[in-house]
This record gives structure tokens, C-alpha cells and sequence, in this order.
């Protein structure tokens, strides 16, 4: 019996990754259950979190599909959308309502308020993914499971954290994939997150190691767990920055899906 | 000096008995003392493009009223998202509120109200709620406690600006900030942080109160 284990143990592996592969659906890859690792967590709170197996767009949403999406729903077309769900900027870097003009259909759409991408998601039947899938999915290396341990990954993401935004927002889906065959979770655009809410950062790595008292309640409990890791205090930063009816010419998002 | 407060506490205590007494209470109340989650809605038409009352979300109150944001709509509204568990700052921030209200002249006071909405989905519920106003003593004329799904509250929290986690122990690490919205439901005046000077924050309540409708 004890022989026997091993065996079934692998084929009930194989079974689980041919389950795996059959449940994403096009265009979204399966990240398994796995562990996250918060940045910031309260002094008491558990160093790891276990998140559970998501389905999530191998690449960012494009012009041409947020396009399709602003002519089949009409009340997210950029004259007519409330300024309460989107700024000024929303979708200014097309030339109309239903119209791309310069920009390109391939392109991530960029200048999209958390309005207007979560109600893409939900007439999608999908959803945004929550900051804890997003930082999982956006932790595996090319090679590795571990992002952190696979040096090729580790230079390509700190090349694009360390240089300006490209004036003209580069083709989605053109990035290298990473073990799960998602692309472009580093080196093209910024993405939303359902909660991107949940971060609270004034400043950058060397200040924010504890919270400023004044500013938020409960300050003192919360502080980060990794210093070294600044392309996350950079992606935390800037999600604490923003607010819902925000637009940004280099934020663009994906969704996600349950399993 | 001593007659000026005696008096109206007089006459409040005979409205109380005649109100006990009458055959028609509801005419007999003394004006707005319905809270502001339960006064008749006002017909205003369709909210401005910037107004929170376009929210559709459903929230309750802690008199078990359900309501839509939008019910607050006419009277301007000095709103700040809290928790009633809260171990740290949450008490200073009602008691900094509360300051806030006792600086305001009678005449603004009787135009504007406090909104405090729960961040805690799991455990304000309408009764934790009540309990809080008691323990505060917060004016039930003018003061609304809300609680909301987690959904809505993540999603008004994300238009306000106040960012927010909950920890292992169930304390909420989250911005203190007072937003002041006009009876339209605009935002017209944020107040960052605890224990700042409140002046631009009251300057901006009394022009809020001298444009409201109700």
C-alpha cells in the first residue's frame, strides 16, 4: 500500500492538471489556489494568505473591445457618461463616442475609470480581480512559479519600473508570458483592482514603512513586509492614489473570473 | 443668566406632553425631528452629473430604515466613514464631528446634517448602530448611521478617497478624512487627517447651508 501511494498520488496530479486546463475558458488562463504574500498587513495579521484558484485574462482589455463595449452600452460613451463614474480624461485619447481615430483597436485600452471597467467586466460575466489575485498572478516568473527566484523575470521588471511611460501605449498581448500564459502584468500599463482602495500608502518605500498617524486610523498596526520589494511599493503607491472616477492615460485593466 | 436654557427645555418638555396627549402626534412634532434618513424625499429631479445621490446602492440605517443615498438629497451632508469597534481613532474623529457641530451657529445648524456610514459589513448591524448613537449621544434630528453591503461600502469608500483594510483582530487601518457633500450630493470640501484647523472645513458647511434647498 505504501508503494501504491505515490502512483496515485501522481495520476490524481495529472487529472487535477488536465481539470485545470479544461476550466479556463478562452483568452483567460487558470492561476491555481495558492499563497499571498501581503506587502502591508496589520502587526497580528497572518504573514500569508491563501487565495483561491481564479480564471484571469491572459492579457489587458483592448480599444477595439472596450469599443464594442461603449457601442452595445450606450451610457458609457464618453459625452455621456456622469462625471461621478468618470473624469475629464475618460477615453479623451480616442476622436469620439464610438470612435478610436489615432488610437489603435489592438492597443490596451488606457483612460478608463473603476466605473466603467467593472461594468465591462460584469456584461462580460466576469469581474475585476481582487489586489491579492492581481500581485499572485503578477509574482510568477517566465520559468519559475516564484517570480523572485527567476533572474531573467527580475531584470525585465525592474527595467520597466525604472523607465517613463512610452508616450504611445504598446499592442496588448505582446509581452512574454509567464508560467500560467498570462502577458503584460508588467511593462505596459498600470491595471485597476476590484479593491485597489485597500492600500494605504502616502509616499515611497522609505516613509511608508509606518503610516502617517494623522492621515489614517489605526496607523500604527499596519506596516510592510518586504522593503526591498519596490516595484510593489510602487504599484501599492499608486493604487492608494487613486479614487474611483479616475482616469489615466497609462491604467488600463483585465478581468477575472471564478473558476 | 440662567432663564435663556432653561426655557426652551420648558417648552420642549410641553411640546413632549401635548404631542403625548393629542389625538394627531404627527402634526404636533416639532419640526424636523424625524431623522434626516426618514424625512419625506424632496422632488428634485434628476441628480447633477457629480452628485453621489446617482449611487443606486441600498443602505440601512440605524432605525432599521432602508434607503438610497439620494434620500439625503437637499440638505448638506458632513459625512465621514467609520466602524464602531474601532481600538484607535475612530471616537476622536466622532468627538472631532461633534466639535465640529457644536461650532456651528444655530441658524447653519438647523440646515445641515452628519452622516457616519460603517465600513464593518459583518458586524454594524442597525442595533450596533443604535447602541453607538446612544453611547454618543448623537442628536437624532441630524445625525444618520448607515450600514451597507460590502460592495457599496468598497465602492462609496473608492469615490470618497478614504482607503481602507481590515486586519487579523477586525480593525480597520483606513484614511481619517471629513468629506462635506452639498445638498446636491457634490463633493464641495475634503478635511484630512485628525486634529487639523477646522475653520476652511466650518467656512465651507455655512456657504453649503445658505445654498441648500431644504
Amino acid at each position: 500500500m505504501r508503494r501504491a501511494f505515490p502512483i496515485i498520488a501522481s495520476i490524481l496530479a495529472l487529472v487535477a492538471v488536465r481539470g485545470v486546463g479544461r476550466a479556463a475558458e478562452p483568452g483567460m488562463a487558470e492561476i491555481p489556489a495558492t499563497i499571498y504574500r501581503p506587502l502591508f498587513r496589520g502587526e497580528k495579521d497572518a504573514k500569508e494568505v491563501p487565495v483561491a484558484a481564479f480564471q484571469l485574462d491572459v492579457r489587458p482589455v483592448t480599444n477595439g473591445e472596450f469599443l464594442t463595449f461603449v457601442r452595445q452600452h450606450p451610457n458609457w460613451q464618453r459625452s455621456r457618461v456622469p462625471r461621478l463614474f468618470a473624469d475629464e480624461g475618460y477615453l479623451t485619447h480616442w476622436a469620439g463616442d464610438a470612435d478610436l481615430g489615432n488610437a489603435r483597436a489592438e492597443q490596451a485600452v488606457t483612460n478608463v475609470s473603476w466605473f466603467a471597467v467593472k461594468a465591462y467586466a460584469a456584461t462580460h460575466g466576469k469581474r475585476l480581480p481582487t489586489t491579492a489575485e492581481w500581485e499572485v498572478a503578477a509574482a510568477a516568473g517566465f520559468t519559475l512559479g516564484e517570480g523572485k527566484q527567476d533572474p531573467e523575470f527580475q531584470q525585465a521588471i525592474a527595467r520597466w519600473y525604472g523607465t517613463p511611460s512610452p508616450l504611445v501605449v504598446p499592442d496588448a498581448g505582446g509581452g512574454r508570458e509567464n508560467i500560467f500564459g498570462v502577458r503584460d502584468l508588467h511593462g505596459l500599463v498600470w491595471e485597476w483592482t476590484s479593491d485597489f482602495n485597500s492600500a494605504m500608502v502616502t509616499g515611497d518605500a522609505r516613509g511608508d514603512t509606518g503610516l502617517e498617524r494623522q492621515l489614517f486610523c489605526g496607523a500604527g498596526s499596519v506596516g510592510a513586509s518586504d522593503r526591498e520589494n519596490y516595484p510593489a511599493f510602487m504599484r501599492f503607491g499608486f493604487r492608494s492614489s487613486l479614487r474611483a472616477g479616475y482616469t489615466v492615460p497609462n491604467l488600463g485593466f483585465r478581468c477575472a473570473k471564478n473558476p | 443668566m440662567r432663564p435663556p436654557i432653561a426655557l426652551p427645555r420648558l417648552a420642549l418638555t410641553a411640546c413632549a406632553v401635548l404631542a403625548a396627549f393629542a389625538s394627531e402626534p404627527e402634526s404636533l412634532k416639532p419640526a424636523g425631528e424625524e431623522p434626516p434618513c426618514c424625512r419625506e424625499p424632496l422632488e428634485l429631479g434628476k441628480p447633477t452629473d457629480k452628485s453621489l445621490y446617482l449611487l443606486d446602492s441600498t443602505w440601512t440605517s440605524d432605525v432599521g430604515r432602508r434607503i438610497k443615498l439620494g434620500a439625503l438629497r437637499g440638505r448638506p451632508q458632513i459625512m465621514s466613514m467609520f466602524f464602531t469597534h474601532c481600538e484607535y481613532d475612530s471616537p476622536n474623529r466622532v468627538r472631532e464631528l461633534k466639535a465640529i457641530e457644536g461650532k456651528l451657529a444655530p441658524e447653519v445648524l438647523g440646515k445641515v446634517d452628519f452622516l457616519l456610514v460603517s465600513m464593518d459589513v459583518k458586524r454594524d448591524t442597525p442595533a450596533e448602530l443604535a447602541k453607538f448613537r446612544a453611547n454618543r449621544v448623537l442628536p437624532r434630528e441630524r445625525w444618520t448611521l448607515l450600514r451597507g453591503g460590502d460592495d457599496d461600502v468598497r465602492e462609496l469608500a473608492a469615490l470618497l478617497g478614504v482607503n481602507f483594510m481590515e486586519d487579523a483582530r477586525g480593525q480597520f487601518a483606513h484614511s481619517n478624512l471629513i468629506t462635506l457633500v452639498n445638498g446636491e450630493g457634490e463633493i464641495v470640501f475634503q478635511h484630512a487627517g485628525l486634529s487639523q484647523d477646522p475653520t476652511l472645513l466650518i467656512a465651507a458647511i455655512e456657504k453649503a447651508a445658505h445654498e441648500a434647498k431644504r
